[in-house]
């Protein structure tokens, strides 16, 4: 024993050892545990360790179940029927292909989600005004009572028409468990067995997007990602899979690999040098929000005027480009060259020099843009959600369609067709949620105008479809594991406003997990248990070559008195006396066993329920090339026409012409024929710029899938909610990287750090989405959520959601 | 016996900390003490024109670090109470039980790898999953990595196979405590001491 | 702040005052030990020499309040070989134990003055080498702002200054308490105190130069330093401490220098009246000691580490 050990040990030895200490204080604690969990309920996580964590009693397989179109398979370590630690996949050697599906950032910050302290735990009844989040504690029984009453009463006094199923997507992943799309959640199926609910089309992330573009295409797909593996040069508009789909076995890593295989040059084009821009772009160009068609239009322009454009791929697959291909009826139209060499109905070119002031693109950058994308062949031109995610959207959405279009690159192997790129998968059959016997349906956007008046919602004014006008208003909403009843909908003040009115809508119910904003607006407020409370499966999300499927065992008994929302339904239609059409006789687990037989009708690979939920996570590997948007067509346009009326891809959509002719739009608002630009509200040239300088978006976090893992300590420690601004606009306002600012406009004022960056276009602030919506007793927004400034008025052509067109001021707090 | 590393590819790395949080679930760290953190590096320019547009050469890139493991331990030397250790792999871990607490270790570490527990009172610090390479695993931080821009491995073997490059701005010298960590650099990448940009998230590490 | 990191504003300043406090009673009880009688020497040496026990004691105890696990203090010596913060830890338990041992002996008059007086160089010995070992922790490679021969330099500038202040502050003290039978003697002891009194301010004064010469030096290295590191540290200091430190510079200035020069003038006029002299000396203790209590706060949170 040398002498510094025989120190040590004296040393050791006259003083009280940690280990013993702690087990004093494991001791104490273990009492105060227990006294906690007979008060409260709770299960404890073992907060003390040893210097290693314990062997687990079991690891078992379930998924991460929120939307952020990636999805996760994660393995839960339990020990004493806690989840005490999570892990991702870990299954095989990783090889690319078949490789890990490992789980992002917030996945293994799953633990603080299920052992949240705000959990809730039984059913409630609000007590306070509307949104006030005051409630108090009630029987299931009673909760039943209450929400059969209120059913059964507007259905006698309104009709189903006036009960609504609320967008949310804070469970999508799930099978039984699901709450997106809602028409195929556990809640339709209920509503369905008793005479259907009122529909909504799109969705808040596509809305724009997923209208539009079928009137270029007939549809709105582009290659697999996997293609990039195959082309010359990548351009991404407004796309960020580094943190739109974090995902390790997804777009991000898929995105890394296929371009080190073509080794192709890759241009975002962005606001914000975003992660995947920092990732992988060769060059960053800068762009002022909502302006990607005027860009668009000089690309043309410059494409056109230097005789780069594919004319005989024009000529042979296209509708509209100029005066000898306009469709019949329309000949009197601007062409698309007409607008773009400025021979049309506005006399302007769309050059270079018109686009960079609005763009901020410097006009000898957009020139060589243009060439660089009209000589790179094949070129993968992609966007993501964020472009058309405005007030001009579906204009932006199509024009950067134009892109492909006139490079000609539509249909071809590492070519494009400029939406976003798709992914491999294999399908599974999903839980059966019966017929909406109701057929009318509502923009996904556009419910707080029919809980304000409905019955005067029109389709040529309103985009109410099924019916020429909306009935009657929304009285019953069904809002399960969403937070789009304020959080993640535009001017949450506003909709505050219409909420909290309770001759309005008369009875919200809230299915959920955490109290979250929109949980305080409930009316009776039902816990929900995760999906690691029960047994579920997940089919896949984003991938590019992979194929795959999770099942999801149960790792834990429900917490608290939380039920599994099958239960919750079954127990519902019992009382409605429609269980046995509700269940056909089938458990949760039967309903999987039926969903997986169903699967394996059509694809007797796919692994039956023993083998399934042994394995964990089924793969397949893409057993073939890349997926080529739109390929048959370019193969034989003739035999195998797009599902446009023309069977062309229309630059000029007649029907888009005749909706700019017969619909109500409001003052500035846009439909056109052609994918032009079309400045907006609260765009880059409105003039209410003089007292709101800056355009405001709101990118996707890191710690946030949306609004979900908002509440979780690690993840507001990872990446702290904070406004994105360039140092130029902060400078001008004294603002200092960490000060506490205040972002404001009309609509309401919000309270956050700022990250003061060059990583954003000067005139451009960001304030990542999906914080949680927490005024203050003075009204300011001191969780910082975006859309206490998001305004709500909805797009021209999908009334959909304008989240990134605003305007706004920044001061120091 | 080989000596144990990391190796971080910058290239990769998009900056979404599921290695620092995954680090943190299975380790169970409380807010606050973080082993593994991801430093933001950004900088360059903005020059407006003439006709309202801007050029810039911004750039921007993300490290991320935990203990090293250095070769030259400086926390280990400095330790008044010989808490700290190099095992034969090279892992550098903390023993609690003979730790005091004077967080002289944390002033004398350029990478922050040393880390305060405040409700136990002692140092904490990354010991590369000492447990699972143990168990001829990976540390939680490589398992988790969705951009496989981080591993680990025999320190020689991961020079020979990326090069000996140790530091990028804006980490340290490597000189200074001889970091068993191998970088391949993001190719923005600026040199240790540079500056050209700065550390752009002080507040999240 | 902290309140760990007061904890060691509060050990290095007192404990180096203490130091310096030691030293000057030494040679200044040799000085007048050769002049009068060893006697009359430790009449005043004695009372200031007990008055700076309780002060260690002080500065130790604080020291426990800058660990997180003080269960496992008695561990901090375990690496006397390598680290200076186990050195720094066991001089000052040495000087502490030792000062003691000699203040006891001096007190009881235990053994002859050669052997206490041996004790004595010996500890102010291990006092000098204590305070080289705090500026020594403090030489950390990776901290620009302190990794500097400044550091020990103002580390010995405070223990002088600061010392003889105290020293100073102490004799008046101990003068004013003298006891009625003691007198006939009171004289000799003023002439003990006004001398004294004159070498700690001309001490005083001389250190305050050095220290508005190494001041320029300091910041004009500390801003040549390129590292991000350096900058914070001088951002520290100026824009976010510049008041303070302004202050420290003020207070110093008046305490060791226009303090200084009065006592000085004072002591050497024979009409000086103790009551004078007293206020003039606790007026530059009390402005030396904020304004180096301010600069040791300075100190500290200048502290910026290069790397992450």
């Amino acid at each position: 024993m040398s002498e510094t050990q025989l120190f040590d040990d004296l040393v050791t030895s006259t003083v009280m050892s940690r280990r013993s200490f702690m087990k004093w204080s494991a001791a104490l604690g273990g009492v105060a545990a227990v006294m906690a969990a007979g008060e409260m309920g709770t299960q404890v996580v073992e907060a003390q360790r040893e210097d290693v964590p314990p062997v687990p009693d079991s690891i078992v397989w379930s998924a991460c179940h929120v939307n952020c179109g990636s999805r996760c398979p994660l393995r839960l370590y339990v020990k004493d029927g806690t989840v005490f630690r999570v892990e991702g996949d870990n299954v095989g050697d990783d090889t690319f292909g078949m490789h890990q599906l490992r789980a992002c950032v917030r996945g293994h910050s799953i633990r603080q989600r299920i052992y949240d302290p705000e959990r809730l735990k039984y059913p409630m009844r609000r007590v306070g005004p509307r949104g006030s989040g005051e409630f108090e504690r009630i029987t299931w029984d009673e909760a039943y009572d209450a929400i059969v009453t209120s059913l059964n009463g507007v259905i006698e006094r309104y009709g189903n028409e006036a009960i609504y199923i609320n967008y949310a997507t804070g469970a999508l992943g799930g099978t039984v468990a699901k709450s997106w799309p809602p028409g195929s959640s556990p809640i339709a199926r209920l509503m369905n067995c008793i005479g259907g609910y009122l529909n909504h089309y799109g969705t808040y992330s596509t809305a724009q997007i997923a209208a539009a573009m079928p009137y270029t295409y007939g549809g709105n797909s582009n290659n697999s990602i996997e293609d990039i593996a195959n082309t010359k040069l990548v351009v991404y508009f407004g796309h960020n899979p580094a943190e739109t789909r974090m995902s390790g076995g997804g777009m991000t890593y898929s995105l890394q690999q296929f371009r080190n295989q073509s080794g192709a040059r890759m241009i975002v084009i962005d606001p914000r040098y975003s992660d995947t821009a920092v990732n992988s772009a060769d060059e960053w160009i800068a762009i002022h929000p909502g302006t990607d068609a005027a860009l668009v239009s000089a690309l043309a322009y410059v494409m056109i005027t230097e005789n780069l454009h594919d004319v005989e791929f024009l000529n042979t697959y296209t509708l509209g480009f100029d005066r000898d291909h306009m469709p019949e009826g329309y000949e009197d139209q601007d062409s698309y060259q007409d607008y773009i060499l400025g021979t049309g109905a506005d006399a302007t070119a769309k050059t270079p020099e018109w686009a960079a002031p609005i763009t901020g693109i410097p006009a000898q950058r957009i020139t060589q843009l243009a060439r660089e994308i009209a000589l790179a062949k094949p070129a993968f031109i992609a966007q993501g959600w964020g472009p058309q995610r405005q007030a001009n959207g579906e204009q932006s959405a199509r024009a950067i369609a134009m892109l492909a279009i006139l490079t000609g690159n539509v249909g071809l192997q590492g070519g494009s067709t400029g939406a976003r790129d798709s992914s491999y998968r294999i399908s599974m059959t999903a839980f059966p949620t019966l017929e909406n016997p109701i057929t009318t349906s509502i923009s996904v956007f556009m419910w707080p105008d029919a809980i304000m008046r409905g019955p005067e919602m029109t389709a040529t004014r309103d985009g109410v479809r099924g019916k020429d006008q909306l009935e009657v208003p929304i009285k019953f909403i069904w809002n399960y594991a969403g937070n789009c009843l304020i959080n993640q909908h535009s001017d949450c003040n506003g909709t505050a406003r219409i909420l909290e009115d309770e001759n309005l809508c008369e009875m919200i119910v809230v299915i959920e997990n955490h109290m979250t904003s929109s949980a305080k607006f409930a009316d009776i407020l039902l816990p929900d248990v995760t999906n690691y409370e029960q047994e579920d499966m997940s089919p896949q999300g984003d991938s590019s070559n992979m194929g795959y499927a999770i099942f999801c065992s149960q790792a834990i008994e429900p917490l608290f008195e939380c039920r599994t929302v099958y239960q919750m339904c079954t127990d519902l239609a019992a009382r409605l006396g429609v269980e046995e059409q509700f269940t056909e006789g089938r458990t949760q687990t039967e309903w999987l066993q039926w969903c997986i037989e169903e699967t394996r009708v059509n694809n007797p690979d796919f692994p039956d329920y023993d083998t399934f939920k042994a394995m964990g996570v089924y793969r397949v590997s893409n057993p073939g090339l890349p997926s080529v948007a739109f390929k048959t067509f370019r193969d034989d346009p003739v035999a195998n026409p797009l599902r446009t009326p023309s069977g062309l891809i229309e630059i000029f959509s007649p029907r888009l012409h005749d909706f700019s002719q017969t619909w109500e739009l409001p003052e500035g608002d846009v439909i056109s024929g052609l994918p032009i630009y079309a400045p907006t509200w609260e765009g880059v040239s409105d003039p209410l710029r003089a007292t709101y300088p800056l355009q405001m978006i709101g990118h996707h976090y890191k710690s946030r899938t949306h609004s979900s893992y908002g509440n979780v300590p690690w993840m507001k420690e990872a990446a702290p909610q904070e406004v994105w601004m360039n140092s130029i606009d902060a400078e001008a306002r004294g603002i200092a990287h960490g000060d506490l600012v205040e972002v404001y406009n009309e609509r309401g004022r919000i309270r956050l750090p700022a990250k003061v960056t060059p990583r954003i276009i000067p005139g451009v602030v960001s304030v990542p989405q999906g914080a949680w919506y927490t005024p203050d007793s003075a009204g300011v927004d001191v969780g910082g959520n975006v859309n206490t400034l998001t305004k709500y008025q909805p797009s021209p052509l999908a009334k959909g959601n304008p989240q990134h067109t605003n305007l706004v001021e920044i001061e120091k707090a | 016996m080989a000596t144990l590393g990391f190796y971080f590819n910058s290239n990769r790395c998009t900056g979404c900390k599921a290695c620092q949080v995954a680090c943190k679930d299975k380790w169970d760290l409380k807010p606050g003490v973080t082993w593994r953190r991801v430093v933001e590096y950004s900088g360059g320019n903005w020059v407006a024109n003439t006709d309202g547009t801007y050029t810039q050469n911004v750039f921007a890139y993300y490290v991320s670090v935990a203990c090293n493991h250095c070769e030259n331990p400086l926390c280990l030397q400095v330790c008044p109470a010989n808490a700290i250790t190099k095992r034969d792999d090279g892992i550098v871990v903390i023993n609690q039980d003979l730790c005091i607490g004077c967080r002289y270790c944390e002033w004398n570490c350029p990478y922050g790898a040393p880390q305060f527990d405040e409700e136990q009172g002692v140092m904490t610090k990354c010991n590369m999953c000492y447990d699972a390479v143990d168990a001829g695993e990976s540390p939680s931080c490589v398992a988790a990595c969705p951009q496989r821009a981080l591993y680990f491995g025999d320190l020689d073997e991961l020079r020979a196979e990326h090069g000996d490059l140790a530091g990028v701005a804006p980490l340290p010298e490597p000189d200074i405590t001889q970091p068993a960590l191998v970088i391949t650099p993001h190719r923005n990448s600026a040199p240790v001491g540079s500056n050209a940009g700065m550390l752009a998230n002080p507040e999240e590490i | 702040m902290e309140l760990h990191e007061w904890a060691l504003v509060i050990f290095t300043t007192v404990m180096q005052m203490a130091v310096g406090a030691f030293v000057l009673v030494g040679g200044i009880h040799l000085f007048a030990a050769r002049r009068y009688t060893v006697e009359t020497a430790d009449k005043l040496s004695d009372r200031a020499l007990i008055a700076i026990g309780p002060v260690v004691v002080l500065a130790l105890l604080a020291t426990f309040f800058h660990l997180g696990n003080p269960l496992n203090a008695p561990r901090a010596i375990s690496n006397f070989g390598a680290s200076w913060l186990s050195r720094e830890i066991v001089l000052a338990l040495v000087f502490t134990i030792g000062g003691a041992v000699f203040a006891f002996m001096q007190w009881r008059k235990i053994a002859t003055p050669v052997v206490r007086n041996t004790i004595a160089l010996v500890v102010a010995a291990v006092g000098l080498v204590l305070v080289y070992g705090m500026a020594a922790v403090y030489l950390i490679p990776i901290v620009p702002a302190w990794n500097t021969i400044v550091t020990p330099i103002s580390f010995y500038i405070t223990t002088f200054l600061l010392g003889a202040l105290a020293i100073g502050a102490a004799y008046v003290v101990a003068y004013w308490r003298m006891r009625g039978n003691e007198k006939a003697e009171k004289e000799t002891q003023f002439e003990i105190v006004a001398v004294t009194l004159r070498w700690i301010a001309l001490l005083s004064i001389a250190l305050l130069g050095l220290q508005f010469v190494l001041l320029p030096v300091y910041l004009a290295s500390l801003t040549a330093n390129t590292s991000p590191a350096a900058a914070e540290s001088v951002r520290i200091l100026f824009d976010q401490n510049g008041v303070l430190f302004v202050l420290r510079l003020l207070f110093i200035f008046l305490g060791a220098g226009v303090f200084s020069v009065f006592v000085y003038r004072t002591a050497a006029t024979s009409g000086a009246t103790i009551r004078i002299l007293g206020s003039l000396v606790l007026g530059a203790f009390a402005l030396v000691f904020v304004a180096e209590v301010i600069g040791r706060y300075l100190f500290y949170v200048s502290m910026v580490r290069v790397g992450i």
